[in-house]
């Protein structure tokens, strides 16, 4: 996945409200209105967070935006959750191997006051 | 195994957190982070090697990395230092911002070290603010204003 496209949908990710939308649209497709309910916000605030999810191609809407419902995109969210694990696998890797070499790694000077010189 | 989790205190920048514990004291950890000899041993895990490790380990010094993974390809990597408080923080960033094709897209990655006597244990954020995630945030304010149905804010709201 391009990095930006990653970081988008990351950030759309981020917002605890943009993941109560997602889950909720996870249960079929709903109205903008459906979708503000369970917040305490304006419409027009639920479609700013509906814009960014847009922009992360995690949802689509139809082109009259008012009357036909959110649907969402599993596509990005299987792309951004194969990459957090392959990012964890990459440290899980990485910090097995620390872990062994630190048995075997010879300990650092004494931890004089001494300014090495350049 | 560590886990990955979402930061869920972030609204306008994704932060994913990972800790672990070693088993050894915070200095030796630290040095394991910090020098290139120790870097180009355990950098990739298993199978992996790193022909070029190059630290200047200060604020605003280059690392410069080349990892080689089993199958022989070179990933090149370049990060420049935000902060270094030694034994306890290291903060760098992709010198190219994370615009490169090759090697994961992080943003901004901070490590810290808890000195716990004989372990240390080590947490990791890995911070992906897109550019046109921080517009957005930038023009939406705070996100959790949204839901205190502030008047100026829906009056704003609207102008966008």
């Amino acid at each position: 996945m391009p990095a930006d496209r990653l970081s988008s949908t990351l950030f759309a990710l981020a917002d605890p409200t943009r993941r109560g939308i997602l889950a909720r649209l996870a249960t079929g497709d709903a109205t903008v209105k459906e979708l503000a309910e369970p917040y305490d916000m304006s419409l027009a605030a639920v479609s700013k967070h509906l814009k960014v999810l847009e922009a992360a191609k995690l949802i689509s809407r139809g082109r009259e935006a008012q009357w036909r419902p959110c649907h969402l995109e599993a596509e990005p969210l299987q792309a951004v959750s194969e990459w957090l694990e392959e990012y964890r696998r990459f440290w899980d890797r990485s910090l097995d191997s620390l872990a062994s070499y630190l048995k075997t790694m010879p300990d650092p000077p004494k931890a004089k006051r001494r300014r090495s010189k350049r | 195994m560590s886990r990955i989790t979402i930061d869920a205190d972030k609204v306008d920048e994704a932060v994913i957190i990972m800790t672990r514990m070693f088993d050894a004291p915070i200095e030796k950890v630290w040095e394991c982070f910090t020098r290139p000899e120790h870097v180009r041993i355990w950098f990739g895990g298993a199978g992996f090697s790193n022909p070029v490790c190059e630290m200047d380990v200060r604020p605003g010094g280059i690392w410069k990395h080349v990892m080689r993974t089993p199958d022989g390809t070179d990933y090149p990597l370049e990060y420049v230092y935000l902060e270094v408080k030694k034994p306890t923080r290291l903060v760098w960033q992709p010198t190219n911002h994370g615009k490169s094709k090759d090697g994961p897209p992080t943003n901004r990655t901070e490590v810290t070290l808890e000195d716990h006597g004989v372990q240390t244990k080590w947490t990791m954020k890995a911070t992906f603010a897109s550019m046109e995630g921080r517009e957005l945030a930038k023009r939406m304010g705070y996100t959790h204003t949204l839901s205190q149905g502030c008047e100026k804010f829906n009056e704003l709201v609207k102008t966008l």
